[in-house]
């Protein structure tokens, strides 16, 4: 099917890429981020790397028939944000676990998708190659992103993948190569990157320089220890102890909740902390410099990986100027409202969430903002959840003190499950109407970041990045 | 064959049906789809592998905040829940099962009656008046089908 929209189309999908990709950076490189993107256009001119497939003529278009491999919570995620996006069929899905298959087909079937079921990844690749699949949904535990995402790109499929890209930095390289290679579109699952209120977040707030020098960047996600605990499994369903080997499992309990286990994964910080700390270079536009880390198995001693861990990174910006970042994941409580990014400039901060309720603009006393919400880009909070002390009351407080933050919202309203916009993206680039929001370059340099977490924690000391560190 | 059937057979199937054998065969139809189905609900839970599962061990009358609710009215009887609980679903089931049937219709409909209507006792209690309203609207369904329960047809039992 992508074939023959290739050939109709009459133009090579490389080609097709780099065009987009120049037009892209023609638009985006201006303002702070000029210098750095500029930088990473010569990269890419150096080996082009697709990010929308050549248009397809409006009134010719047949559904992209799609499969899904990983059918556990979340590719039932996917599933369901995929669900109401018109145009896509689902025709094959894939898991090694049938209680995981069985669930994806009848879901699928409840919406007029018949899907046929695998337990094999290659027969469901040559399954999908005998109904006209294009994409493939990869939502499999790390370990197998990398070696699943590179076979179904060079069988000719597109492919969307949940990150981390990979449980090994080597693993991610593999993707993007093989992205560069056949020319295929690989979108990494960074889900942010295409929701509305982050990209107005980006294109008027921090490249509008509404909130002034960055100085400093925050974030955090504090996950209660219920939200931690390990999953379960009905004993009847219990996979046979050889096929948990054949997929590299050594028990049914890894096999569940791998992300604990280094074997298949980076741990939380690689788990939650990747789609913010993406954030934090996508915003800053600029790639670290160091990164120093504490963490530990501070609760949950029976497992591999550290349930906190706490960073601090230094972002170069373009002009030199260094953002400090202190991003932590704590897996043992949820004080402190959740997850959200937060970027403090000298005349405001923006915070930013997928949660629409903590998603604020505070303004610093100083700052005029009248402009900014002339133009509609923030907006006053009708009912405040912070009260300003009036500046006759300052004088009560430390002298050192200043009164609370005017606060603002963003007048950007998302009604789609949070991974929507991203998946949507990726068919409108399937179809040629996009350019990809997040490809597997542009994902691979953010999660070089969180790749060197880890170790930091392990040398007790800061790590430097160098410039192989975002090479592939 | 039971006597309902039989006489059924004798005067043709639709011979003498009037509108309100209509309207007591779709409320029968409305009531037995209601109990049925709520009660089949109560059976479905959550697995070990947090998939929806179907068994009497994931039985659960009724939810465990609405229960806690119950608990805290000193004018809920303590004595009574424990049973109440216990056969709620059930109760549901068979009672739906008999009314759909026609087996024992008055029976089963007096059944739901009581059902609705120990709800709407500990709806009351906490004062959600827009589930005793709801609640409302069955009792008058009930009684409706009571009404008319001499112009059932398609019974496997006319009597009760």
């Amino acid at each position: 099917m992508t074939h023959e929209r290739d050939r109709a189309n009459g133009r090579g999908r490389a080609v097709g890429g780099r065009l987009n990709r120049r037009g892209f950076l023609r638009r985006s490189t201006v303002g702070a981020g000029l210098m750095m993107l500029a930088t990473r256009a010569r990269a890419q001119e150096a080996a082009p790397a697709p990010a929308t497939a050549p248009a397809v003529p409006k009134g010719t278009e047949s559904p992209i028939r799609v499969g899904l491999v990983g059918c556990g919570a979340q590719g039932r995620v996917l599933l369901e944000a995929c669900m109401p996006i018109p145009g896509i069929k689902f025709i094959a899905v894939c898991d090694i676990w049938p209680y995981n298959l069985r669930y994806a087909a009848n879901y699928l079937t409840k919406f007029n998708h018949q899907p046929s079921s695998h337990e094999d990844f290659e027969e469901f690749l040559s399954a999908g190659k005998d109904k006209g699949m294009e994409a493939v949904i990869v939502a499999t535990p790390d370990i197998w992103h990398s070696p699943y995402t590179v076979q179904a790109l060079k069988a000719g499929f597109h492919v969307y993948c949940e990150k981390m890209m990979s449980n090994t930095v080597d693993g991610a390289r593999a993707m993007v190569r093989a992205m560069k290679e056949t020319g295929r579109l690989l979108q990494i699952g960074h889900q942010r990157r295409s929701n509305p209120r982050y990209l107005h977040a980006l294109e008027k707030i921090m490249r509008g320089n509404m909130i002034g020098r960055v100085v400093n960047a925050g974030g955090q996600w504090n996950r209660s220890i219920r939200g931690s605990v390990d999953l379960t499994w009905p004993e009847r369903y219990a996979l046979p102890q050889a096929t948990l080997e054949k997929y590299g499992y050594k028990n049914m309990r890894e096999f569940r909740n791998w992300r604990w286990f280094r074997t298949y994964s980076g741990g939380p910080i690689s788990d939650l902390g990747a789609h913010q700390i993406d954030i934090f270079g996508w915003f800053l536009g600029a790639r670290p410099r160091s990164v120093m880390a504490s963490g530990g198995s501070d609760y949950f001693k029976d497992r591999e990986w550290y349930d906190n861990v706490m960073t601090i990174f230094e972002y170069e910006l373009p002009g030199g100027d260094v953002t400090r970042v202190a991003y932590q994941v704590l897996t043992t409580t949820s004080a402190g409202g959740g997850y959200y990014e937060t970027f403090m400039g000298v005349d405001g901060t923006l915070k930013v969430s997928e949660n629409e309720a903590i998603t604020r603009v505070y303004k610093e006393a100083h700052a005029d903002w009248t402009e900014w919400i002339e133009k509609r880009v923030i907006r006053p909070i009708e009912r405040p959840d912070t009260i300003p002390v009036s500046l006759s009351q300052v004088s009560l407080l430390d002298v050192r003190a200043t009164a609370d933050l005017d606060a603002f919202e963003l007048p950007v309203e998302m009604a789609k499950k949070p991974h929507q916009p991203h998946l949507e993206n990726f068919f409108d680039a399937i179809r040629g109407r996009a350019k990809l929001n997040c490809p597997a370059d542009e994902a691979f340099e953010s999660e070089a970041a969180v790749f060197k977490v880890n170790p930091a924690v392990e040398a007790r000391k800061q790590l430097t990045f160098e410039p192989a560190d975002f090479e592939v | 064959m039971t006597n309902g059937a039989e006489a059924d057979t004798k005067r043709g199937l639709f011979e003498d049906w009037t509108d309100e054998t209509w309207a007591v065969l779709v409320i029968r139809l409305w009531l037995a789809t209601r109990a049925i189905v709520t009660g089949l609900q109560k059976f479905w839970g959550v697995d070990e592998g947090g998939q929806p599962a179907f068994g009497l061990k994931y039985y659960k009358a009724i939810p465990d905040a609405l229960k806690a609710k119950f608990a805290a009215e000193p004018m809920f009887p303590a004595a009574l829940s424990g049973p109440f609980y216990a056969i709620f679903g059930y109760a549901l089931i068979l009672s739906g099962l008999m009314t759909l049937l026609g087996l024992g219709t008055r029976i089963s409909l007096v059944i739901q009656g009581i059902l609705y209507v120990a709800l709407t006792f500990g709806l009351i209690l906490i004062k959600m008046d827009a589930g005793v309203a709801w609640l409302g609207t069955h009792i008058v369904l009930v009684a409706l089908a009571l009404a008319w329960a001499k112009h059932n047809r398609l019974v496997i039992s006319r009597s009760w």
